[in-house]
């Protein structure tokens, strides 16, 4: 059985170890990619011509406490039980895109799509500190995934640098949040995406705030001005609808066919008010139906 | 490269680049026409299949990823000479299909959906579906046949009116 195909299509390779897959991916340099659940290479409109497929590699999957590895899909988080202090990441993964899209693609691929201003784990990532562990032709290291999106985004980024697992830790006292905002009522890109990391003491006073805002500029990144505006508070409305304003100063908005740059800076307060909420939650009245807000 | 795939309990065989779309090899190569590629960018979910108890966008599947597990599409959901499934039943009956483009997908998102989620709400139907656009725009009947086959499934053959 077989007939033409209407486009060349690349080539798979199916490595079984991550030692191989680097090698592999040095080999091929611009003319091979890493391939975890396709969502966003299979739209690429010049894919490379060989993928390096990541699925028969153990070593990529699975959750562990505070750890994840690069193949965990975003289903796969978003049924995770992860603690308050992770909130983040699992919201950020349960509202994420639509069941189709969910069940398949990774961790790694969304932390590695180039261009995807729009990824929800990033910014859910980069305000919970997360490190990740990278494996190279060098060896293998752990860095901060801040330093990580820098370097593999960059215009001299390793090819062969495949990434591993993903982590964060998770004290106790700690509230993560996350909150987007999207056209319809769910299943779409987000305009806007807001997360919030802070460290609460006895009365629910902020310290060591981490925000990071997604799909206003054209990669996800944290935003000083926010945490200063949040450290002290206790999260409540008001001050997190300053936290928004101030980060509406300091960004650069892009438009697009979803919006233009200044309707993403007026929704800013609303999401960061809708992102404070999320880390405020009590886990034990969470009567989560899986609906996207 | 030749992969073997186990498509609706039988085995097929293709030989094409594996970074072909899984949608393509089951309408080009192995004639399964029902699984429908309108987008092709993942979005609208007219080409959902099921890859073991995972509903995906086929269009964005490699079919090199598509080895390891069972597909079935909406030509294996029923028996040829069997009834239909539940969901398709209630498709029917509850008036859920307008021009057709999107039922095959709507029937796999629902149908997979429902394997999990025994007595769902309207709500989360609704999420389920937040990947399958309706180009007629006719959501509500499509979310009452989803309700509707829950509560048939719900209820054993014999029993149901």
């Amino acid at each position: 059985m077989t007939a033409p195909t209407r486009l060349a299509r690349p080539r798979v390779e199916v490595p079984g170890s991550v030692d191989e897959a680097v090698r592999r991916l040095a080999e091929l340099g611009p003319d091979g990619a890493a391939l975890a659940g396709g969502t966003w290479l299979m739209r690429s409109p010049a894919p490379p011509a060989t993928f390096v497929a990541l699925h028969r590699i153990a070593e990529l999957r699975g959750v562990a406490a505070g750890t994840w590895g690069a193949l965990t899909t975003h289903a796969e988080l978003a049924a995770a039980p992860l603690p308050p202090a992770l909130r983040a990441l699992r919201t950020a993964a349960r509202t994420s895109a639509f069941p189709q899209v969910r069940n398949v693609a990774t961790l790694g691929g969304n932390l590695n799509a180039r261009g995807f201003a729009e990824a929800d784990l990033v910014p859910a990532l980069l305000a919970l500190d997360a490190t990740v562990e990278v494996a190279t032709t060098a060896g293998r290291h752990r860095i901060g995934v801040e330093g990580y999106l820098r370097s593999a985004h960059g215009d001299s980024a390793d090819p062969a640098a495949l990434l591993v697992s993903a982590g964060a830790s998770a004290p106790a006292g700690r509230r993560s949040g996350y909150a987007r905002l999207t056209v319809r009522g769910g299943g779409e890109y987000a305009l806007v995406s807001v997360a919030i990391s802070a460290d609460l003491d006895g009365a629910g006073v902020a310290s060591a705030v981490r925000v990071a805002v997604g799909s206003v500029e054209a990669r996800a990144r944290r935003c000083p001005e926010a945490e200063a505006a949040l450290a002290g508070t206790t999260l409540d409305e008001a001050a997190a609808r300053a936290a928004g304003q101030a980060a509406a100063a300091v960004l650069t908005p892009r438009d697009d066919l979803l919006a233009p740059g200044w309707y993403r800076l007026e929704v800013l307060p609303a999401v960061f008010a809708r992102a404070a909420a999320d880390c405020l939650t009590d886990p034990a009245t969470d009567h989560d139906t899986g609906e996207a807000p | 490269m030749n992969y073997r795939l186990t498509v609706n309990g039988r085995a097929a065989e293709v030989d094409v680049p594996g970074g072909t779309p899984l949608s393509d090899v089951l309408r080009d190569h192995l004639h399964l026409r029902g699984t429908k590629v309108s987008c092709g960018t993942g979005r609208c979910g007219s080409c959902t299949v099921r890859l073991g108890d995972r509903a995906v966008a086929s269009c964005l599947l490699p079919v090199a990823l598509a080895e390891a597990e069972p597909v079935t599409t909406v030509e294996g959901l029923s028996a040829p000479d069997g009834p239909l499934h539940p969901v398709q039943e209630a498709m029917v009956s509850c008036h859920g299909v307008q021009c057709g483009a999107c039922t095959p997908g709507m029937v796999m998102t629902l149908s997979t959906f429902l394997d999990t989620t025994a007595d769902p709400d309207a709500g989360q139907v609704r999420e389920a579906l937040t990947g399958n656009l309706c180009r007629c725009t006719g959501y509500h009947t499509i979310v009452d046949a989803a309700l509707t086959a829950a509560a048939a499934t719900r209820t054993p053959r014999e029993d149901r009116p």
